[in-house]
């Protein structure tokens, strides 16, 4: 609203017609709008309370006094500083005591996460660059008595660390003896790799920092967590069993076990099936496993055997050592419309537009999803036995006939335009 | 123009391929005729021959020369050794230059006894022509025009008839201009009477 409007409606008003006013009749029993009692949208607050709550925001949130701008400017720019000090200004403190919320999840971290602290496994370890050290950055190669004078300098600085109260001295027992030499080897190998024993450095700040893990590129190990939970849930290479019937298959296909871990394996069907002799009846489960790498290899595998476990791993190995390949036409949708019949059961596939999505039942949307196809639609207009659709939709991605195949049956010449038109740049 | 023959001819089709037959024959009409050279130029069929109820010679047979005849050529080479290298003479008297090839069929007189011997193909094992469908039916014609044509080669649904889907489907049509594909009747602008699909 203008600054203006009141005025014009002073001038305004004896012109202005004055809209009657009603009759104000109730059409309905309950009271009307202006009677209920109408609340503020936020609770008004007390001048007292209010004192009080300026008193708590600032001894929570004080304001930055001469020592900490000191020490602030050490560390930045009179700009950073300047715009540090706008945004402290631009929170109210008022409103971090009133509105501020910590958290109460539970992966909430156990420190406060304003970079104060750094936790050894959920953050970056602190880094420096070549600039964090003042001076001069020039160093010399060491010549071999200046190496021999530097390693022995360190060995002993290395001892004197793993034997703070000095070396054992006098008779030695066996233990200690051998622990003495271990010692020695340890720390002679150390000095050997520290860089201060192959470079000479002029600069006290660029000497400390070549030892300093701060300016090491390697990323420092993990810190070995260590209490009963960790203990229990942890699983050596060593322990782990190796299945033979995996090793074969590994062998077969001439992979390792990485690739083999990229396999998307689903069961799709498990029922029991019996087999009636004359001794009775002997129940066995029956297994049905696919399997794909999302880019255009699908197998089916089936298993059965009166182990359950057995039964599944068996079909597991089938889908993977089944595994063909799937033409795809831009790596998302299939060739043509697609129709395939297994026993009663009759399978459509529709190629269809990009973005349509799989709108598919549930079988052949895993089979499509495992195969890396993106764009289809379906129809099983007969049987749904599910190991029938299943078996029936493989074959059907797999017996495609490509266009470049139909034109050589056909004697005709195909180009793909395509490629032309949009500069190669389609699958 | 009855399509029950059509019909039959598609059936026909259909099972000579399945039956992996290399020769099948139909009976002649003029509109058979047209849809056979149809399929030939769209390379279903690898030959359209008119002959009578026995098989036209195979082809590589035709070429071949009787026993007589033999024993004559043998005696004239024995005399002129020469004959056997193609002359100059020769070669003028072939207008196409060897390209085109003549057969002798013997096509009977009476027209009942006329066939149609078509040529199947196959490739990597399997038929080239698998499916032939009529789309018209002889209860119930179906005329397209130029724009439903546009919508159906493009895999779109248009005037009840479902769009070609397939890889490497084809409808043909009698129009004016003859019996055409779909996509040259589009290109042509050239509405007709759907025949029938083939994959």
């Amino acid at each position: 609203m203008s600054v203006c409007r009141p005025v014009r409606c002073l001038f305004a008003s004896a012109s202005l017609p004055k809209p009657a006013s009603a009759p104000k009749r109730s059409f309905h029993a309950s009271a009307p709008r202006a009677a209920r009692k109408r609340r503020p949208h936020y609770p008004s607050i007390k001048a007292e309370d209010l004192k009080l709550l300026n008193q708590v925001a600032e001894t929570n949130y004080p304001k930055y006094d001469t020592s900490e701008t000191a020490l602030l400017e050490k560390r930045y720019t009179p700009a950073q500083i300047v715009a540090i000090k706008a945004a402290e200004t631009a929170i109210d403190s008022r409103d971090i005591v009133t509105q501020g919320r910590r958290r109460t999840d539970p992966w909430l971290l156990p420190y406060e996460d304003d970079l104060a602290e750094v936790d050894p496994v959920t953050d970056h370890a602190e880094k420096l660059d070549p600039s964090d050290i003042p001076g001069s950055h020039d160093f010399k190669d060491v010549n071999e008595e200046e190496r021999d004078e530097a390693i022995t300098f360190l060995a002993n600085e290395n001892l004197a660390k793993m034997f703070p109260d000095g070396l054992p001295e006098g008779e030695l027992s066996e233990d200690t003896q051998r622990q003495l030499e271990e010692a020695m080897g340890t720390a002679v190998t150390q000095a050997v790799l520290d860089p201060r024993a192959s470079f000479r450095v002029k600069n006290v700040h660029a000497a400390a920092a070549l030892s300093d893990p701060r300016h090491s590129i390697v990323m420092p190990d993990l810190p070995r967590i260590d209490n009963r939970m960790v203990r229990q849930t942890r699983r050596l290479s060593s322990e782990e069993e190796e299945d033979p019937r995996q090793k074969r298959l590994l062998q077969y296909l001439n992979w390792d076990k990485q690739k083999l871990r990229s396999i998307r394996v689903k069961t799709l069907v498990v029922h029991g099936v019996t087999n009636q002799t004359r001794m009775g009846k002997i129940r066995s489960l029956y297994y049905l496993t696919i399997a794909g790498n999302q880019d255009g290899l699908l197998g089916v595998g089936e298993g059965k055997s009166t182990e359950p476990d057995e039964g599944r791993k068996q079909s597991v190995m089938a889908a993977i050592r089944n595994m063909r390949p799937i033409p795809r036409y831009e790596n998302r949708t299939t060739y043509g419309d697609l129709e395939m019949k297994v026993g009663a059961t009759k399978v459509q596939l529709f190629s269809r537009p990009p973005g349509f999505g799989l709108r598919v039942q549930h079988l052949i949307f895993e089979l499509a999803r495992a195969a890396g196809l993106q764009d289809l639609a379906a129809k099983t207009p007969r049987s749904r036995n599910k190991m029938n659709v299943i078996k029936a939709t493989w074959e059907a991605l797999c017996n495609q006939k490509l266009p470049d195949e139909i034109a050589r049956a056909r004697g005709k010449k195909l180009v793909d335009v395509r490629k032309v038109y949009y500069g190669g740049s389609v699958h | 123009m009855s399509l029950v023959n059509l019909a039959h001819v598609c059936s026909h089709l259909q099972n000579a391929s399945k039956a992996r037959l290399g020769l099948t024959s139909i009976p002649v009409s003029k509109m058979h005729v047209n849809l056979m050279l149809g399929l030939q130029r769209e390379g279903f069929i690898s030959s359209v021959t008119l002959g009578g109820t026995t098989p036209p010679t195979p082809f590589l047979l035709q070429d071949q020369i009787d026993p007589e005849e033999h024993s004559d050529m043998a005696q004239k080479l024995a005399a002129e050794p020469w004959a056997a290298y193609p002359s100059a003479e020769a070669k003028s008297g072939n207008l196409l230059g060897g390209r085109e090839i003549s057969y002798n069929v013997k096509v009977p007189q009476n027209p009942a006894r006329r066939r149609l011997w078509l040529g199947l193909k196959f490739w990597n094992n399997e038929p080239v022509l698998k499916n032939m469908k009529l789309v018209s039916k002889p209860t119930r014609r179906i005329w397209l025009t130029s724009e439903d044509l546009g919508r159906i080669t493009r895999t779109r649904e248009a005037a009840y008839v479902k769009g070609l889907t397939h890889p490497g489907e084809c409808m043909f049509l009698t129009t004016d201009r003859g019996i055409l594909e779909a996509r040259e009747c589009v290109e042509r602008k050239l509405g007709g009477m759907a025949l029938c699909r083939v994959y």
